[in-house]
């Protein structure tokens, strides 16, 4: 995607949060956040759960209204825009729960998302995501796992410049979750997509990530490359234990 | 020609093509409405057809609604009534040629849905139809208490002209003419609805109904194809209501009273709206079974509630959805013998 951002601030983060804060329910979810990811990273948030990663996601993506601090894209403060108006500034998410159209043929709904995107690619995408086969099937009666690519191909409709995933692989086998990675490792290097991507998955997190943030109760705990997060004796406490 | 339009988001759409088929069914559902007055002799029969057929129009409505946005609406009478009260009050006050008061009468209904709908549609479920019965009943209290306009509970007598773009007006008042016109303009409008829902609005408001979170974060708005939506099924349901005025000349706060809002829902729910024609099926089936239970007991809508149980158990997909599926069977049966 282009347009808009053409006039981006030179060196400004792809994404970027400044000192964010959203209550979810009686807490902050989110407490006075700072997080930035530079153009072409791949980051991943992790943490315990509770620890504010797909709130964080939201108030990135719009979905939550953010509460106090800023939101930026390419340097410009995307705050106050909405969610329809961050997807055509080139921001894409997936999400925690398959969120797909479960009545409509897998093709006729990134028929319908490729209609927003100033260069549809809507063959493309079916074929990097392997869905080329499912065209005309009702997005219902697909595979769990094809689902989860549906919905990650709806986001990666127009090439998107940043993509915000939340836990693109719950749920999907090892194999199933191995390969996404890759996938995912080889897009964003081939598109130049910036990604964020809240993940369980430590295995996914570890082998995609170029920088790891991880967040405990709302706050940045530790943030780094993925041998120093491995390596943190904090993160190791709080987060990882003996596994790592 | 391109074919080429925009979308009520503003993106490139192509519109769809229609296929032969869907032409020629049109074209036999015109020639069936045209050749029916000659074969039903019963004038009873016809007057009860040409009311089912208006009725069906307003259900057509009511299902439309609840096919693309999902939602159940308790107050159409409010679109079918404004239309026949609008129509009736610009002649009786003689405001208008009764040519631009037919098109007031539609456009009026139309566009109050509209602006109504930029606001109630982003209610969800329940909440969206206790809306749409308060609107429904607002508009009944006014016409019940505005006595100088309205005439009040006694409604008033229509003074229609005698012609009507040239055609005389005693021929939409005999059952034998006014129903090859219901029917016709009802054919219309389901093909009209056919052609929404296969272009990519109609895909568009789909999608909304299925997903309205995905919807937006894939970048559309989705309250202005919702509130377009209410405003066509409201239009259907406006057209109804002036053809009711015109068939009767008359017109009174009944057709805007939440029971003709119900009776419209329970005509769609026998139908079922999965299918456009649907509620139309339910309009007959609800009116001769009205008029067949209604001479055998003063308690007929009893039996119309045991009709409706009996579908929402047996047949969720409502009558018509039944059939299509029994069709669908057989023709694949049939297919693989072949």
């Amino acid at each position: 995607m282009s347009g808009p951002m053409n006039g981006s601030m030179k060196g400004a983060y792809a994404i970027e949060g400044t000192a964010l804060t959203r209550p979810y329910g009686g807490f902050l979810a989110v407490n006075t956040v700072d997080i930035a990811v530079p153009h072409g990273e791949i980051r991943g948030l992790i943490g315990p759960n509770g620890a504010g990663k797909s709130t964080l996601i939201d108030v990135l993506s719009g979905r939550a209204a953010v509460w106090s601090g800023q939101v930026r894209m390419d340097g410009r403060d995307i705050g106050a825009m909405g969610v329809q108006e961050r997807r055509r500034h080139g921001m894409a998410r997936s999400f925690q729960k398959t969120n797909i159209f479960p009545e409509l043929s897998v093709r006729e709904q990134l028929d319908i998302a490729a209609r927003q995107a100033e260069k549809p690619n809507v063959h493309e995408v079916m074929d990097e995501l392997g869905l080329t086969g499912l065209g005309d099937a009702r997005a219902r009666d697909i595979a769990y796992g094809e689902q989860r690519r549906l919905d990650l191909a709806l986001a990666l409709i127009g090439r998107p410049r940043v993509l915000l995933l939340d836990e693109p692989a719950a749920g999907l086998s090892m194999r199933e979750s191995l390969g996404l990675a890759t996938l995912l490792r080889d897009l964003a290097q081939r598109w130049k997509v910036t990604v964020l991507i809240v993940e369980h998955d430590m295995e996914v997190v570890f082998s995609i990530c170029d920088r790891i943030t991880v967040l405990q109760l709302g706050r940045v705990l530790a943030e780094g490359t993925p041998d120093e997060i491995r390596r943190s004796p904090e993160v190791v406490t709080a987060y990882l234990g003996s596994a790592a | 020609m391109s074919r080429a339009t925009m979308n009520l988001t503003g993106a490139r759409v192509v519109a769809p093509r229609l296929s032969h088929v869907s032409w020629l069914l049109l074209a036999v559902a015109l020639a069936a409405g045209f050749g029916l007055p000659g074969v039903v002799a019963s004038v009873l029969v016809l007057t009860l057809l040409t009311q089912a057929v208006i009725g069906g129009m307003l259900a057509v409505g009511v299902g439309f609604l609840i096919r693309q946005n999902g939602v159940v609406s308790f107050g159409h009478a409010a679109w079918y009534g404004v239309s026949a009260y609008c129509f009736g009050l610009l002649l009786r006050h003689e405001v208008l040629p009764a040519e631009l008061a037919l098109v007031l009468a539609l456009a009026v209904p139309t566009l109050t849905a509209f602006l109504l709908g930029l606001v109630i549609v982003r209610v969800p479920g329940v909440a969206f139809s206790m809306l749409t019965l308060a609107v429904g009943q607002a508009f009944h209290e006014f016409s019940m208490k505005a006595q100088g306009l309205t005439n009040g509970d006694d409604g008033f007598a229509i003074p229609l002209p005698d012609t009507l773009f040239g055609l005389p007006i005693a021929a939409v008042q005999q059952p034998e003419t006014m129903f090859v016109l219901c029917w016709s303009l009802l054919a219309l409008v389901i093909f009209g609805l056919y052609v929404t829902v296969r272009s990519p609005f109609g895909r568009l408001t789909e999608a909304i109904r299925e997903n309205e979170e995905r919807a937006r974060f894939i970048g559309y708005r989705t309250v202005l194809p919702r509130a377009a939506t209410y405003a066509i099924s409201a239009f259907v349901a406006a057209l109804a209501g002036l053809l009711f005025a015109l068939y009767n000349g008359f017109v009174s706060p009944e057709v805007l009273h939440w029971s003709l809002s119900g009776s419209a829902l329970i005509m769609a729910v026998i139908g079922g709206s999965r299918l456009l024609w649907g509620p139309a099926l339910g309009a007959v089936i609800f009116f001769f079974l009205k008029d067949l239970a209604g001479n055998l007991t003063e308690h007929w809508p009893a039996m119309i509630g045991v009709t409706v149980i009996v579908v929402t158990v047996l047949m969720p997909a409502g009558i018509a959805g039944t059939l299509a599926e029994l069709a669908g069977r057989l023709l694949r049966r049939t297919g693989g013998r072949a």
